[in-house]
């Protein structure tokens, strides 16, 4: 299992992979959208645990998260925003979830100085609210009503990044050591 | 001759022109006529008022007015580019850039013309066009950083990267201060200078460029990971090694990293002198973390013997403890060593023979004791009996049973069953016991997917549209079925269409086979609006990987699999015409048994069971229609499907013409698929082509001398050419008789 | 207000937060008019104006710094290409026996001499 950068050659499978495991779909020109905008923030968990069936296989994306920074933050503070996340059902156990957040989530801190990191999430959807909050340490912020297209309201997670910057400065305090 | 505006006029085409740009197309076109009201032969503001029609769909309103707007006003740059800009809304790219030329010629100054120029080259790839293009927008705004970056991407596309390199260079020393560190345009530009010198293959230059550039740059991933790859290639091993073991521990599950640190460390996975010190390595990398994969997985393919057996023991009970569903993907490719399955399979086997007592006696070092181990010991046995290289059903379908009657909800194993039932061939079982597998968990859209898969795996199509339109946006035109088209949906195509072919319901299978080549074709048109797109957002190194993906676009296994469907539809209609004729709703009678009478009067049924099946689904679509505005998920105004079950597609009059149109990208993309090698040569021989049927046949062989369709086709290839009415012309056969050499000519 | 207009002239708009999302990304996409180059210039202007009068002075000896002088092998081999002479009725017959276009049938012929076989013999035993 690789987690790895999503490049454009991915996405049709993460589109894919995205329609196969959940209600909220979009055109590939969207993926695209996030992949030319902000290239550092979307990976995609890809099962290399394969055996090669012809010279034109394709990458089995068993997981992805497509994100991005919000470009007019309502309330003027540079963050990101986790447009979409997803597992197969079959790879899950596995903290793929967990894996490709961590990364995209340091890639938002790193590349555009993002303070923290926002979602919506269904509020039915026990499974993800306890991964976003029990495992990842979202908090949340607020309510949609009826945010989703079938009229369901959606969970507004916020979850702060700046235990990067404390994980950086200790990798600095290291390497000044070491020096 | 050209009319003349009144200032008050000019200022209402000034107008016309904004709400036309902010899409306000009702307030435009009322501006527009408001002018021409006075102003009948206004050609400017009819070229305007053609554009907006084009913009809500009246393409040939628009075409029309577009030429009596030029018929006006002959030397109008307006008319001109707005006629190109037509042309460019129905993608004749060609005849769009020529009139681009002709507006460019009449105002050379126009910015957005000369933009819309370079746009349309780089889409058709003419770089050199390109080159000129930007090189005139760069004189002209020199102050404007995107237009160096873009002259320096026009070179790199063409493959001069040292001009490319030299325009990025020259802007930057315009510059009087580095710019601020935040600044991602700046960080990029320079990041994408040095993948042009790498790419020059001068990887000192291009790590000395890189230290130069590291401190400031945002996107520390890339820089680390450049950085590892030309400290390897410049053979700096103990500096490259460092460099991975940094990337290890940002990211501990990317192999590449793992790769790039045993080259650092001189080891070799196929040598058995490296065996000790990589298992040692990557140890050292499993002891880092209980949730790390790679480290556990990777010794795997390397180990053998006891070493082996271990590894794989302690990998496999830790795994099924967990009860984690991919175990057996995850190992499935050992499989290709016999060995390996073997150890796999008494390992695995040993494991089910363990008593539960055992099973709970041996606790896990964090004391929790498994109460999955067993049933995913089951699971696991039923994954490796079912799977092709270990295959045995009747113990698949055992050991299923065994995990199902554990824990009868599990998902997972009801789904496994439904998979062993569909290797049995048992189609209806394996649709049935996915759908249970699907009531099991509602609420998830995976379990809907497999549901409606198998339903048309077993050709129950109108269950499977059902079954997705629990979780479809059903309001949009054509229902669910619409929106899968909408969202582009390529599996679900896919399965419907060879469904379909299965049950000779042509019409349809190529409907949905075209919505899949249009699909692809979408894929290549929306590339268009980022040619300007990134170069605004300034993520090059990302637009240019695109660039160079979408050039190879159709190399997908995606349309690899509609085109092969597609095409053999299309020779089923060549070689019988009849069914074209027939054009049936309900599948194809077998009528080779049939006498004439019978023939005709199983076409007329057929005939009509068709026209009462089409104007049901005219009604649907009426219905589906009225119930929203009819737009499509972009908002663009959607047309209902004036042939929604592919009759007209089936009555085509040309299908070896068809064919080609989905064979020549799969022959161009894909050339290695022998698959597609044979069926280019049926569609060549039945065109009449023999040079590239003879091509398609050197390249089978050349895949695979002892393929059987190869045989068979070779063989067929010179009867062909022995039985010719009328001889070829002498250079063409002189060509073959050299050439093909797979036969003897006897 | 102007949404509101909006809405009424496009009934399209879409019904929920993410489809406003994507439908909004897709917007950013397009450009209709040089006020987005404006706007950029002014913002990106860093630039020391003598510095990038010069560079603009240097710009066509940039370009063809590398052709001036000793030319690639590619571009002498692109030139002798050119000067190759092909026969229109070869042009047809390629065009005919192979599906190609004019173009590529012309460039195919003048990378073999301008010789019908060799081209097509080339192009039909090319490897996979």
């Amino acid at each position: 299992m690789d987690i790895r950068l999503l490049r454009p050659s991915d996405i049709p499978h993460v589109q894919q992979a995205n329609i196969t495991n959940l209600p909220e779909n979009y055109f590939f020109k969207y993926y695209m959208y996030h992949a030319l905008s902000w290239p550092q923030l979307s990976y995609v968990a890809v099962d290399v645990s394969r055996p090669k069936k012809t010279p034109y296989d394709p990458p089995k994306v068993v997981g992805y998260v497509l994100a991005k920074m919000e470009e007019e933050p309502a309330d003027g503070v540079q963050h990101g925003h986790i447009t979409s996340l997803s597992v197969m059902r079959t790879h899950r156990r596995l903290g793929l979830a967990e894996k490709l957040m961590r990364q995209s989530q340091r890639a938002m801190f790193e590349t555009y100085g993002a303070h923290y990191v926002s979602l919506h999430v269904r509020m039915s959807n026990t499974a993800a609210l306890h991964l976003y909050r029990d495992t990842l340490g979202f908090k949340v912020d607020k309510i949609e009503p009826k945010y989703y297209a079938d009229g369901e309201d959606a969970y507004s997670m916020k979850m702060d990044l700046s235990y990067f910057r404390e994980e950086a400065e200790s990798s600095e305090d290291d390497a000044e050591a070491v020096d | 001759m050209p009319q003349q505006l009144s200032s008050k006029e000019q200022s209402l085409f000034r107008q016309v022109i904004k709400y036309y740009e902010s899409k306000q197309y009702k307030k435009g076109l009322k501006a527009a006529e408001q002018i021409l009201r006075k102003n009948p032969n206004h050609g400017d503001t009819q070229a305007m008022k053609s554009l907006i029609q084009n913009s809500q769909g009246q393409t040939d309103e628009a075409f029309a007015l577009a030429k009596l707007a030029l018929k006006n006003d002959m030397k109008s740059h307006v008319c001109w580019h707005v006629y190109g800009l037509l042309w460019r809304s129905v993608k004749n790219f060609e005849e769009a850039i020529k009139a681009y030329k002709f507006a460019l010629k009449i105002e050379s100054d126009s910015i957005q013309i000369q933009r819309d120029l370079a746009l349309l080259q780089i889409q058709m790839r003419d770089f050199q066009g390109y080159i000129q293009s930007r090189k005139t927008m760069l004189q002209q705004r020199p102050q404007i950083r995107q237009n160096w970056t873009a002259l320096a991407v026009a070179y790199h596309l063409a493959g001069e990267l040292q001009e490319a390199e030299k325009i990025l260079t020259t802007y930057e020393d315009t510059l009087k201060q580095t710019p601020p560190k935040s600044d991602i345009e700046h960080s990029e530009a320079v990041l994408y200078k040095n993948t042009i010198i790498a790419e020059t293959g001068e990887f000192q230059r291009a790590l000395d460029h890189l230290e130069a550039i590291t401190k400031n740059n945002l996107d520390r991933t890339a820089v680390m990971e450049m950085r590892a790859d030309y400290l390897l290639r410049l053979d700096k091993k103990e500096e490259a090694a460092q460099a991975y073991r940094d990337l290890l521990a940002r990211n501990n599950e990317y192999r590449a990293y793992y790769d790039g640190l045993e080259k650092s460390l001189g080891l070799d996975k196929s040598d058995k002198g490296s065996r000790q010190k990589l298992n040692e390595l990557y140890d050292s990398y499993a002891q880092q973390g209980e949730r790390i994969d790679a480290a556990r997985r990777i010794p795997l393919d390397f180990l053998d013997g006891d070493d082996f057996r271990k590894a794989a023991d302690r990998y496999l009970r830790r795994m099924l403890t967990k009860g984690v569903p991919s175990t057996f993907p995850n190992i499935k490719a050992l499989y290709s060593n016999s060995e390996k399955k073997q150890v796999i399979q008494d390992l695995v086997e040993g494991y089910a023979s363990e008593t539960v007592v055992n099973g709970s006696a041996e606790k896990q070092s964090d004391g929790e004791t498994s109460k999955n181990f067993h049933p995913s010991v089951y699971y696991f046995l039923a994954q490796h009996y079912d799977y092709h290289m270990s295959r045995n059903l009747v113990k698949a379908l055992e050991y299923i049973d065994k995990a199902i009657e554990s824990d009868p909800s599990a998902v997972y194993y009801n789904m496994t069953k439904a998979r062993i039932w569909k290797h049995y061939g048992n189609l209806q079982r394996a649709a049935e016991t996915m759908n249970h597998a699907r009531t099991l968990d509602e609420r998830d859209r995976y379990m809907n997917t497999k549901c409606a898969k198998y339903q048309l795996r077993n050709d129950e199509n109108d269950k499977a549209i059902n079954t997705m339109s629990k979780f479809t946006r059903n309001e949009t035109v054509g229902g669910a079925l619409g929106d899968l088209h909408d969202m582009q949906c390529i599996w679900y195509l896919t399965e419907d269409g060879e469904s379909y072919f299965r049950q000779r319901k042509l019409g349809l299978a190529l409907k949905r086979f075209r919505a899949l080549y249009d699909i692809f074709e979408t894929w290549h048109e929306d590339q268009f609006d980022f040619h300007s797109f990134s170069l605004r957002k300034g993520q090059i190194r990302a637009y240019i990987d695109m660039v160079r993906w979408e050039d190879e676009l159709r190399d997908h296994p995606f349309y690899t699999r509609a085109a092969l469907s597609a095409i053999q539809v299309y020779l089923l209609l060549h070689d019988k015409p009849e069914i074209a004729h027939a054009s049936l709703a309900n599948g194809v009678p077998d009528m080779d048994g049939m006498d004439a009478n019978e023939r005709k009067k199983a076409l007329k049924k057929a005939k009509k069971d068709q026209e009462k099946k089409e104007a049901e689904a005219k009604e649907v679509e009426k219905k589906n229609a009225a119930k929203k505005g009819g737009t499509g998920a972009d908002g663009e105004p959607k047309k209902e499907d004036p042939d929604p079950t592919g009759s007209k597609l089936v009555e085509t009059k040309e299908p070896l013409e068809e064919a080609t149109k989905f064979l020549t990208p799969l022959l161009e993309m894909s050339p290695k698929n022998i698959e597609g090698q044979n069926i280019g040569f049926e569609v060549y021989l039945r065109r009449k082509k023999y040079l590239l049927a003879l091509k398609c046949l050197l390249a089978a062989s050349s895949l695979d001398s002892e393929n059987p369709s190869l045989h068979e086709q070779a063989t067929r290839f010179r009867m062909t050419l022995s039985s010719l009415s009328e001889p070829l012309p002498e250079p063409i056969s002189s060509i073959i008789e050299k050439n093909f050499t797979l036969l003897p000519k006897s | 207000d102007p949404d509101a207009a909006e809405a009424s002239e496009n009934p399209s708009v879409p019904a929920t937060a993410d489809d406003r999302k994507a439908a909004a990304a897709l917007s950013s996409l397009e450009t209709h008019g040089g006020a987005e180059d404006e706007e950029s210039g002014r913002k990106k202007l860093n630039v020391d104006a003598d510095a990038l009068g010069k560079a603009m002075r240097n710009l066509e000896i940039v370009a063809g710094e590398n052709r001036g002088g000793a030319k690639g092998k590619e571009e002498v081999k692109k030139e002798e290409v050119k000067r190759v002479k092909v026969e229109a009725k070869d042009v047809v017959l390629m065009v005919e026996q192979l599906d190609l276009s004019k173009l590529k049938a012309t460039d195919l012929l003048k990378a073999h001499d301008g010789d019908p076989i060799k081209a097509m013999t080339a192009y039909v035993t090319a490897p996979v």
